[in-house]
């Protein structure tokens, strides 16, 4: 992996029950590996990429530089088949010092 | 006797001769990294243009995408269509470019150019095989009307996707 990257496994997650009734969860993880992003933003998507209501500890969390996060996201039953991606992007600092800048997603899939 | 003490103090210090296995595990998952290679840089070749070609003086955005798993992952790399930081907001100005790929890291990939798909401002890369895959971005911003740009700092996104099948 270069110096400045961005990685979220797995590729494939799946849903399982939750404590709760009726809620399932999925757990992912994260590595931050870009020294230029400290804050990522979660997010759940239907095969149309329309988003899906979810819950997570944080939807937009700090990762210092080298940090690996693991997170679990919840969703009500209903929306369990609803649910095609889970995707976590980069958030860019406006006065940052870089001219163009690259934002990076990275999008897992339920099957 | 002072000769028995020392091969018994010798012994007692060198601890003997142990090997111990540090083991290091590691375990591949099926996964999709993102790097930005080159962040990119907009050259002023005149008044009225911003571009990341080269020849203009610009540094062109550079993706580095890896995955560890064949035909898993689209990359999609969208170019900008508008500043996200500049000196006065304006209008009129027009933002074209286009993404290729840069290099690639297995022969199998040289077929990802001529697949490519392209809509809107995003072009498509079908990752069908496991490895590297390095895309380049050009933007060019031009203002209207052959107007120049007012001085100042003039920022743009580049959005890099890897999006699983």
């Amino acid at each position: 992996m270069g110096a400045s990257a961005h990685e979220m496994t797995p590729t494939y997650p799946e849903w399982t029950p939750s404590h709760v009734n009726g809620v399932w969860k999925t757990t992912m993880e994260m590595f931050n590996k870009r020294k230029d992003v400290e804050w990522y933003e979660i997010g759940v998507f239907d095969k149309e990429w329309e988003p899906v209501n979810f819950v997570t500890s944080y939807r937009i969390f700090s990762m210092p530089h080298l940090s690996r996060v693991k997170f679990d996201v919840y969703v009500a039953a209903p929306d369990v088949g609803k649910a095609e991606y889970i995707c976590s992007k980069s958030k860019l600092r406006l006065l940052s010092e870089q001219k163009t800048m690259i934002a990076s997603r990275i999008c897992s899939r339920f099957k | 006797m002072n000769s028995v003490k020392i091969v018994a103090a010798m012994c007692l210090l060198s601890g003997g001769a142990y090997a111990v296995d540090v083991p290091i595990e590691g375990t591949v998952q099926s996964r999709c990294t993102i790097d930005t290679d080159t962040p990119g840089v907009y050259g002023n070749p005149n008044a009225y243009t911003l571009t990341t070609a080269a020849a203009d003086g610009g540094v062109m955005p550079i993706t580095r995408f890896d995955v560890t798993l064949a035909d898993a992952y689209y990359a999609k790399v969208t170019h900008p269509d508008s500043f996200s930081a500049a000196p006065t907001a304006n209008a009129t100005v027009t933002f074209t470019g286009s993404t290729e790929v840069s290099s690639v890291g297995d022969a199998a990939m040289s077929g990802y150019e001529a697949a490519k798909t392209t809509f809107g401002n995003s072009t498509q890369f079908d990752l069908t095989e496991s490895g590297s895959v390095w895309l380049k971005t050009t933007s060019v911003a031009t203002n209207g009307g052959d107007k120049a740009f007012p001085s100042g700092t003039y920022r743009s996104i580049v959005v890099a996707e890897c999006i699983a099948k």
